[in-house]
C-alpha cells in the first residue's frame, strides 16, 4: 500500500535514468514520514533518524529534510540528504517550477558530512506552486537522477 | 381618574405593539440591504490570504551590522539622514529624495538631480533612470535597489553617498568630513563604540551603518486587509464581512485568476525577487539591464555581506543568498518585485515610475503583450483582460494596503 502517489519513470544512466515522483499535498518538511519501498530498492538500507522524505532510483536511495521546515516561498533553506549506499556521491541538486518554465535564482552547495550524509546548502524557492526537486547521485560511475514533486503554498 | 389613567396606558400600550410589529417588519429589510457580507472563499483562496499575514511580522537582526540596533546609531543615523553634509557639494541629504512627508520616497517619476547627471559609466546612467523607492519597511528586504545591486541596508545606503550623480563623496572626502567635524566624530564614537577609525572605508561604512539602524526602524503600518486577515484567521467571520465588498472581490482576484500571489507573496506582498512584467529597458541613452547589471555590481563589489564589513563575518546567516545567488542571461531586464504596502502613498509606480496611478497599474498587468513576455519561455503573466469592474475591485483591494 502507498501512502501517497509514487511513480517510477525511468532507469539509471547505464541501465536508463530513473525518477520517482512523490506529489506532495502539503509544505515539503512540515509533514515528513518515509516512502514504502519499491521493487528498485535495494533494501538494504536504514533510514536515518529525522529521515524526512525518502526517494530511490537504481540501487541508491535517498532521504532528504529541509532546514528550516516547513518551508516557505522566498526563504532560504538547506536539505539534509542521506544517501545510501553511503559511498553515493551527490553530484547536483536543482530545483525548477515546470509548469513556469523557470529554475531557482539560486545555485546550491554541497557539502559531505561523511558516512552517505550531505547538506545542501542555498536553495530559495521563490514562488507558491509546483516545484521538482532533482536530485543527482552518482554510484559505480552510473548517475541517477531522483526527482520529487513538491508543492508550496 | 383611575379609569381615565388606565384607558391612556392602554393606548400607550397599543401604540407600542404596533410600533413594535412596524419595526420587526422592517428590520429584516434593513438588514438585507445593510449589512456586510463575506464572499464564500474556498479553503484554497483562504489559505492563500492567510499567508499573507500576521503584520507586523518579527524581524530578525541584521547581524552584518552590530550598530542597527543600538540606540546611540539609531539617534545619529536620524541625524545623518537630513544633513547635507552627507553630499560631496553639501546640497542633498539623504532626506532630499527619501522625504519622509511622501513616505520617504519623492513622488516623482525619476528625481531631478538623476535626470542632470552626467551620463558615460553604465553607474550614472542606471542611477538616472529610476523611480526613488520608498524607505517605509525597507528592512523587510533580501535585496536592495531595483536591481539588488546591494544584499544589505547599509551597503544600499553607502552607494548614493558614493555616487557621482548623487551625493558625491570619495571614501577620503566623506571620512575626512566625518573627522573634520566636533559633531560627526562623536555622533561615530557614541554609535560604534569607538574613535573615527584611521580607515576611510571604515568610517564611510560606518556612517552607511548607522543610516541603515534609523532607517531599520522606519516600519509599515496595520492596514485595512490585516483586520480582514487576521478575523479571517480566528474565524471572526462578523468582522471579517467588514471588509469592504469591492476589497474581497479583487482580493479573489489577487490570489486567484490574476495569478499576482505568484510574485506578491507572503505578509510583505513580495517574494524578493525580480521579475520582467513588460516594462520598457530601452532607456534614453542605452538600456537598463536590470537585475543583470545588479549582480554584476554585487559580484564586484566590496561591501557585501561576503566581504571584510560584515560585522560576524561568515558566521552571517543571511550571507548564504548571496554566496549562492546566480547571474543568468534571464535576468535581463528584470526589476524587484515591490511589496504592495502603502502603495496609496508611494506613487508613481514601477521601476521608472513611468505609470503614474493605481489604475494605471492595473491596466498594465490587464493589457500586458505577451509576446514581448515569454520570449525566455517563462509563463507566468498574461492579460488579465479585466473589465471594468474587475479593474475597480482590483485597486479597491490594492487601496486596502495602505492606510
Amino acid at each position: 500500500m502507498r501512502t501517497w502517489p509514487v511513480t517510477l519513470t525511468g532507469a539509471l544512466a547505464a541501465a536508463g535514468p530513473l525518477a520517482v515522483v512523490g506529489l506532495l499535498a502539503a509544505l515539503a518538511g512540515a509533514h515528513a514520514q518515509p516512502a514504502p519501498a519499491t521493487s528498485a530498492d535495494p533494501g538494504a538500507c536504514e533510514p536515518p533518524a529525522a529521515a524526512g522524505q525518502r526517494l530511490a532510483a537504481g540501487g541508491v536511495q535517498a532521504w532528504w529534510r529541509a532546514e528550516p521546515a516547513p518551508l516557505r516561498v522566498g526563504q532560504p533553506f538547506a536539505l539534509v540528504v542521506t544517501l545510501c549506499p553511503a559511498q553515493t556521491q551527490l553530484l547536483r541538486v536543482d530545483a525548477h517550477m515546470p509548469e513556469h518554465r523557470h529554475g531557482m535564482n539560486y545555485r546550491p552547495t554541497l557539502q559531505p558530512l561523511g558516512g552517505g550524509r550531505w547538506r545542501v546548502e542555498g536553495l530559495l524557492w521563490h514562488m507558491p506552486g509546483r516545484w521538482e526537486l532533482v536530485l543527482e547521485a552518482g554510484l559505480d560511475e552510473q548517475k541517477a537522477r531522483l526527482t520529487q514533486t513538491v508543492l508550496l503554498r | 381618574m383611575s379609569a381615565a389613567f388606565k384607558s391612556a396606558g392602554v393606548r400607550v400600550l397599543a401604540l407600542c405593539l404596533a410600533l413594535s410589529a412596524a419595526l420587526s417588519a422592517a428590520l429584516p429589510a434593513l438588514a438585507a440591504t445593510a449589512a456586510p457580507a463575506l464572499l464564500d472563499f474556498t479553503p484554497d483562496e483562504r489559505a492563500r490570504i492567510l499567508a499573507h499575514g500576521p503584520w507586523p511580522p518579527t524581524v530578525p537582526q541584521d547581524r552584518s551590522n552590530r550598530a542597527e540596533r543600538r540606540p546611540a546609531a539609531v539617534a545619529w543615523g536620524r541625524a545623518l539622514f537630513f544633513d547635507t553634509r552627507l553630499s560631496a557639494h553639501g546640497r542633498l541629504s539623504c532626506a532630499s529624495c527619501h522625504q519622509p512627508a511622501r513616505s520617504f520616497q519623492d513622488a516623482r517619476n525619476i528625481p531631478d538631480l538623476m535626470e542632470t547627471a552626467t551620463p558615460g559609466t553604465s553607474a550614472t546612467l542606471h542611477a538616472g533612470q529610476r523611480n526613488t523607492p520608498s524607505l517605509l519597511g525597507t528592512v523587510h528586504q533580501r535585496w536592495w535597489g531595483w536591481d539588488g545591486a546591494h544584499d544589505s541596508l547599509w551597503a544600499a545606503s553607502l552607494a548614493p553617498l558614493l555616487a557621482s550623480a548623487e551625493m558625491g563623496h570619495t571614501l577620503a572626502g566623506l571620512a575626512a568630513r566625518v573627522r573634520g567635524a566636533a559633531d560627526l566624530a562623536a555622533g561615530y564614537q557614541r554609535a560604534h563604540r569607538q574613535p573615527v577609525p584611521e580607515d576611510d572605508e571604515q568610517v564611510a561604512v560606518g556612517v552607511a551603518k548607522a543610516l541603515a539602524a534609523w532607517q531599520a526602524t522606519l516600519r509599515l503600518p496595520r492596514t485595512p486587509f490585516d483586520d480582514f486577515r487576521d478575523a479571517l484567521a480566528r474565524h471572526d467571520l462578523r468582522a471579517a464581512a467588514r471588509y469592504p465588498a469591492a476589497a474581497q472581490r479583487g482580493l479573489r482576484l489577487f490570489v486567484g485568476e490574476g495569478r499576482c500571489f505568484f510574485c506578491h507573496t507572503g505578509p510583505g506582498f513580495s517574494n524578493g525577487e525580480f521579475a520582467d512584467i513588460g516594462m520598457p529597458f530601452f532607456v534614453p541613452g542605452g538600456v537598463d539591464a536590470g537585475r543583470h547589471q545588479g549582480l554584476l555590481q554585487l559580484q564586484s563589489s566590496a561591501y557585501t555581506r561576503l566581504g571584510r564589513h560584515n560585522d560576524v563575518g561568515a558566521a552571517d546567516p543571511r550571507a548564504v543568498a548571496t554566496r549562492h545567488v546566480v547571474l543568468e542571461p534571464r535576468h535581463f531586464g528584470e526589476f524587484k518585485v515591490p511589496g504592495l504596502r502603502q502603495l496609496i502613498r508611494s506613487a508613481p509606480y514601477m521601476h521608472n515610475g513611468s505609470l503614474a496611478t493605481l489604475q494605471d497599474v492595473v491596466q498594465h498587468y490587464s493589457a500586458l503583450n505577451e509576446e514581448r513576455l515569454h520570449a525566455d519561455g517563462e509563463r507566468i503573466l498574461r492579460p488579465l483582460h479585466l473589465d471594468a469592474g474587475q479593474r475597480a475591485d482590483l485597486e479597491a483591494f490594492l487601496r486596502s494596503l495602505s492606510r
